[in-house]
């Protein structure tokens, strides 16, 4: 049954650079997994880790949050506050004996067409192995 | 879920780009059958004119209240269609535009998958619209003058390309006269033209400008305000007395200390830099052994005539030492190699027969000229150590220097020696960094807002930091800096026209707000206040970037960010895994 399983990842792309980077992907016509949802927003801080939560409880196997890299925030520091929230939300879904394997932060440029290409498709290999999200069949809202 | 509205759903061919790739027929078929929308339309190229006018007419034909177009990247034409809601009597913030082109036909070679890709795409896109909110352009006057802080090379440069574009410039400098560290030197690296041509030249340009109205012997006390709209105090007590007080000088008290209120667009901030103090670096000696100068100290010793030792008679040896202090700043000062070798010049011009050692550890020599400039000074007969470890010791007036770096070689003995140290932050940074709000690096040199993409600007739009204020460098980059913000400032407050704000801002619910102030301390452009009487935070839109941060911290639902709230994110997520 693993061997079928096409995982549903959602994608937080800030619309600066990660956004960005996926369509110089487009652009550069590379193929990668059609795995990824993207959901652009201004700027990787703007995804509360609320959002990443509802998207599992909502049936999603993974959750990838990618914005400019450490420096080149278009809002300064804004990746910075980033990668403090998701490091508590990794704490939390270890603490709560969640796979916090599902949730991946990455920092994509917009130049960096090959490099978001190659996120989403390690990253797809990476939750094929772990199969679906069991949240989906545990949690009843 | 909203009310009834009217959907119409755009699906463009892009010609062949989006059709070959995509079930065009397949998608406008399963759109259709959803109970929620009205049109589904396709359209071979929908940004063309054609394209444009029959999404304009079929959103009037229809009376649509919210419209979907599934193309390219919003990067491309999301403006475009917003125009054209715009242009059919529709609030532009009443579109969703989802990329079923770069992130979907490009990138997916099955065209089943694509088809069904791109169909979830459109009903996201179709639920996010259903929660969107009609947003209004806002627009504020704003003054077209310029606040010019500190009056070196930087500063005037700035205030000159200011004032030829017709702006009123207030030029405030501390000190009794403008020119700043500049006024000091005989000479200038790397062509060693006398600096009093260039440097005396731009300071009657200055004065003589009517529209640069210069303060000197005064300082900025408080800048409130933002882009466009800024009001600045000015403490000055020059004795020369404005002949014509300006409109803007309202307030003036007393005589000899006045205080003036400008009324400004923007600010400059080019006050510059100061030298290490040396007494933090013992080994050197300074101070306490009688020949051993600062480098302004002999820049100034030069200009004034005489190369002498403080007994008055003239040195045989002299050695000059880069890199003071380099390693406790951290940093490369990038001209101390150049002044030094500027150094070697006067000095062989004057003392032809003085013996001249360069002790460095690197030489900076960058650029198309600077090479050929250590070259030549080189064939001056001048000698370069490298040196590390370096430590000073006097006996009987004769110098001597200790070093390590280069094997077998002696202590040095010399009469003289001049200390190229480090650039640091002008000592106003600190001062200066609160009262704009602006930040400062770890090195306390002010931050642009973005080392690629905004150079010259700062976190607070509107506020602007050139030349040696920004970090150390010699004139031409002060001056090219000062140019480029002239330029910034010229191209975005143009006289008689409105600044349009940013749309997108966030917002803080009263009721909901607890009052915690972490989003006041995430918010990097200063855009949130928190009221001590309600005791809650407040936004100022003209502030607000839009970035959402705030909105990402607030523990309480109290801040969201419009056209990026959360119910609109959330439903567009839910019905993208649906
Ligand atoms: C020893 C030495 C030799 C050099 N020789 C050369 C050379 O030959 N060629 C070359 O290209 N570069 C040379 N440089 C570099 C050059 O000095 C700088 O590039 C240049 O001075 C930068 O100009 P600026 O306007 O940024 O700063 P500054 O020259 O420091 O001017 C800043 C001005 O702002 C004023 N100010 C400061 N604080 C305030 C305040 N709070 N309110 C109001 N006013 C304020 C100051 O009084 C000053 O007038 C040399 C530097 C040194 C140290
Ligand atoms: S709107 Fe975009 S997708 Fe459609 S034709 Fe124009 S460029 Fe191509
Ligand atoms: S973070 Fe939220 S609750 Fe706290 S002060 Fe800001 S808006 Fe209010
Ligand atoms: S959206 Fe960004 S700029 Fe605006 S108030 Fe919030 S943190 Fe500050
Ligand atoms: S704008 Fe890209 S992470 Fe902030």
């Amino acid at each position: 049954m693993k061997d079928d399983f096409e995982p549903t990842i959602i994608g937080f792309l800030c619309r600066w650079c990660s956004y960005a980077g996926a369509d110089l992907a487009g652009t550069s016509r590379l193929q990668y997994p059609p795995s990824m949802l993207p959901i652009r927003v201004m700027c990787s801080s703007r995804v509360d880790p609320v959002f990443i939560i509802t998207a599992f409880l909502r049936g999603a196997d993974a959750v990838l949050v990618a914005g400019c890299h450490p420096g080149d925030c278009h809002y300064i520091e804004g990746n910075y506050y980033t990668r403090r929230r998701f490091a508590c939300l990794r704490k939390i879904f270890e603490t709560l004996g969640m796979e916090s394997d599902r949730i991946r932060l990455s920092w994509i440029s917009a130049s960096e067409g090959p490099r978001f290409a190659q996120v989403v498709t390690d990253y797809t290999d990476k939750i094929k192995k772990l199969g679906p999200n069991p949240a989906k069949k545990e949690i009843f809202l | 879920m909203p009310m009834e509205e009217k959907i119409g759903v755009y699906v463009c061919e892009c010609g062949p780009n989006i059709a070959d790739k995509v079930d065009i027929d397949k998608v406008v078929e399963t759109i259709s059958s959803l109970p929620s929308v009205n049109v589904v339309e396709r359209h071979k190229l929908l940004c063309s004119e054609d394209g444009k006018k029959f999404l304009k007419e079929s959103i009037q034909k229809n009376e649509l209240t919210r419209i979907v177009v599934a193309a390219c990247s919003p990067k491309q034409h999301e403006v475009t269609f917003m125009r054209v809601c715009e242009s059919a009597g529709i609030n532009p913030y009443f579109f969703q535009l989802t990329n079923i082109r770069e992130q979907c036909a490009w990138i997916i070679d099955d065209k089943e998958e694509a088809t069904e890709r791109t169909i979830r795409y459109i009903r996201a896109a179709i639920r996010r619209v259903l929660y969107h909110k009609a947003l209004e352009k806002k627009e504020i006057e704003a003054n077209p003058d310029v606040l010019v802080i500190g009056g070196g090379i930087a500063g005037i440069s700035a205030s000159l390309l200011l004032a030829s574009g017709d702006r009123k410039v207030y030029l405030i400098e501390k000190t009794k006269v403008v020119g700043g560290k500049v006024r000091e030197f005989a000479k200038l690296f790397p062509r060693m033209e006398p600096c009093s041509d260039i440097i005396s030249q731009k300071i009657k340009e200055v004065e003589n400008n009517k529209n640069i109205e210069v303060h000197t012997d005064s300082e900025v006390s408080e800048v409130l305000g933002f882009l466009g709209n800024f009001v600045a105090k000015v403490n000055t007590s020059e004795n020369k007395a404005i002949e014509q007080p300006s409109e803007q000088a309202i307030k003036e008290k007393g005589l000899e200390n006045k205080e003036l209120e400008l009324k400004v667009g923007a600010v400059v901030v080019a006050t510059g830099f100061s030298m290490l103090d040396l007494q933090q670096l013992p080994q050197y000696g300074y101070g306490k052994y009688d020949n051993v100068y600062t480098a302004l100290e002999f820049e100034k010793m030069n200009a004034e005539g005489k190369i002498l030792l403080k007994n008055g008679k003239p040195p045989k040896q002299i050695a000059i030492i880069h890199c003071v202090g380099r390693e406790k700043v951290g940093y490369c000062s990038r001209v101390c190699c150049m002044y030094s070798l500027k150094f070697a010049n006067y000095i062989k011009s004057k003392l032809p027969s003085v013996k001249v050692s360069h002790l460095y550890t690197d030489l900076t020599v960058p650029g198309k000229t600077y090479q050929k400039f250590y070259e030549q000074t080189k064939e001056k007969d001048v000698e370069f150590i490298r040196a590390q470890d370096i430590e000073i010791t006097e006996s009987n007036g004769q110098l001597t220097i200790n070093h390590k770096g280069t094997p077998n070689l002696k202590p040095l003995n010399t009469d003289m020696v001049i200390l190229s140290s480090a650039i640091t932050p002008s000592s106003d940074a600190h001062k200066l960094a609160e009262m704009l709000n602006i930040s400062q690096g770890d090195n306390g040199f002010f931050v642009e807002e973005h080392p690629k993409l905004a150079p010259v600007s700062t976190s607070m739009e509107g506020i602007f930091i050139t030349g040696c204020a920004q970090g150390p460098k010699n004139i031409s980059d002060s001056i090219v800096q000062a140019q480029a913000v002239a330029g910034k400032i010229l191209s975005s407050i143009i006289p008689g026209k409105k600044l349009e704000l940013e749309v997108k801002t966030s917002e803080i619910s009263e009721a909901l707000c607890i009052g915690c102030q972490t989003c006041l301390e995430v918010c990097s452009y200063g855009a949130i206040y928190f009221d001590e009487i309600k005791r809650v935070c407040i936004v100022n839109e003209v502030l607000c970037r839009g970035c959402g941060n705030c909105v990402g911290s607030c523990p309480s639902g109290a801040a969201s960010s419009k056209h990026f709230t959360t119910t609109q994110l959330h439903q567009e997520v839910v019905e993208a895994l649906r």
